[in-house]
């Protein structure tokens, strides 16, 4: 694990804080996409395919913030669409830090050194830019369809690092991935100096136009299980090692949807960050309207059958680490010894 | 895979090619503009990003393309005209192999 020790215990404390109050559903992760709009067209995405109208729109400031302060949740992720092409990123996240959230900016880092050099962020253990990257060079581009990203992005991350920031990475894996090739990537990026990575499936998005080659659970599994065995100590994870164990098949979870709950321009999305079934107009409505007994492997809904993404999973795990002794002890077992 | 068929076009007849709550499911799935016509004659079109009708009185809301929201029952819909670009539609991970493999390169997306 390489999330620094005092957003450890920011989070730690806050889902204790939760457990205490009896609460049984609370948010982990805020997903906060202030605009659709991307300078990309990723295969594997289904996130950016609006009319030109609602594509040149995007949240205020305010709103941002009023979601952010609604929601409560400690730890704030940026996606969109591409977020360093909103306007007022620079003032959002400056808003965001000055709340003590924990910010994850999560970018194809196309714009990042631009950005950079425009002075528009300040290093701070609040700030991590998370950095799209789904493989090595080769991999990488043909995820994002266009040539000349990865190398763009190392660029980015190099400066980035060299400027002070905290910088991590984001993997999406998709059917076909090459477990050797992926540990070849956990060197190189290791070798840049991120912080640390972050992986996960992707999700078959109905709208999303590559939907051969998303993995199903079984093979899911495999793949991580692969990928994953004997991880060697220099990987760093910036994610739970229990939700990682989850990946490679040794627990049994169930999804958390309102775990990391998603607000864009339409309002609070139903169920979660991944499927679009509705909005509500605030958290508390998303949160005692949502009919959450659709959702989730157990359901049957087949929408959610093989998915085993991080925005449902990850909270599952994080409430297995502070739900029981044995998951304290096998969260830090795993992250004490770097064994999976 | 054989791509989705779009719905870019569909003028349903609400009541007999579809029920109103599929067409409003349809028009909420639809990554495009509608054309909403009122029992008033009415016409609004727009995005549809949100409706429900799980309760007491079902609504419908939607962005114009000027940016304004509107919201409005399902009990004041005569028809729903799928008149926008489907923006989902001809994206295909398999179209965008066959321009590649036709430019002798990967093009931009």
């Amino acid at each position: 694990m390489s999330v620094p020790l005092s957003q450890m215990w920011t989070v730690a404390s806050y889902v204790l804080g939760q457990r205490l109050r009896g609460r049984r559903r609370y948010p982990l992760v805020l997903m906060l996409e202030p605009l659709f709009r991307c300078n990309l067209a990723c295969a594997g995405c289904g996130k950016i395919q609006y009319p030109g109208h609602l594509l040149r729109r995007h949240l205020t400031v305010e709103q941002a913030l009023a979601a952010v302060e609604e929601c409560g949740a400690p730890m704030v992720s940026i996606p969109g669409g591409e977020p360093l092409m909103y306007p007022d990123i620079g003032r959002l996240v400056q808003e965001l830090v000055a709340r003590k959230k924990y910010v994850y900016l999560c970018t194809n880092a196309i714009l990042l050194k631009e950005k950079l050099d425009a002075g528009l962020f300040t290093p701070s253990t609040y700030l991590s830019f998370s950095i799209h990257m789904d493989g090595l060079r080769e991999e990488h581009d043909e995820a994002v369809c266009r040539d000349g990203v990865f190398d763009v992005a190392v660029e980015a991350i190099r400066e980035a690092l060299r400027r002070g920031f905290r910088v991590t990475t984001n993997t999406t894996l998709f059917d076909g991935a090459n477990p050797l090739r992926m540990r070849e990537f956990f060197d190189a990026m290791m070798d840049l100096g991120v912080e640390g990575m972050m992986v996960s499936p992707g999700y078959s998005y109905s709208k999303a136009p590559d939907q051969e080659h998303f993995l199903r659970r079984q093979r899911a599994h495999e793949l991580f299980r692969t990928m994953l065995a004997n991880p060697k100590k220099r990987w760093r994870f910036n994610q739970s090692p229990i939700f990682l164990q989850f990946l490679m098949g040794k627990h049994d979870f169930e999804c958390t949807p309102w775990g990391n709950p998603t607000y864009n321009l339409f309002g609070w999305q139903r169920p979660c960050y991944l499927l679009q079934e509705g909005y509500a107009a605030s958290f508390k409505e998303l949160l005692e309207t949502t009919r959450w007994d659709d959702y989730g492997k157990r359901s049957g809904n087949p929408k959610c059958r093989d998915c085993m993404v991080h925005c449902g999973y990850e909270p599952t795990a994080v409430n297995y680490t502070f739900g029981s002794w044995r998951g304290f002890r096998d969260s830090v077992v795993a992250t004490v010894t770097g064994r999976l | 895979m054989p791509e989705e068929i779009s719905l870019e076009g569909w003028a349903p007849a609400i009541g007999v090619e579809a029920t109103l709550d599929e067409v409003v499911d349809r028009a909420f799935d639809y990554r495009g503009d509608v054309t909403v016509v009122m029992t008033s004659g009415r016409e609004l079109a727009g995005y549809v990003y949100n409706r429900d009708r799980h309760v007491a009185q079902p609504y419908v809301q939607m962005f114009d393309a000027a940016g304004a929201s509107h919201t409005f029952p399902y009990s004041e819909i005569r028809a729903i005209r799928f008149t926008g670009k489907d923006t989902a539609a001809g994206q295909s991970y398999e179209a965008w192999l066959r321009r590649k493999a036709e430019a002798g390169s990967r093009p931009e997306a």
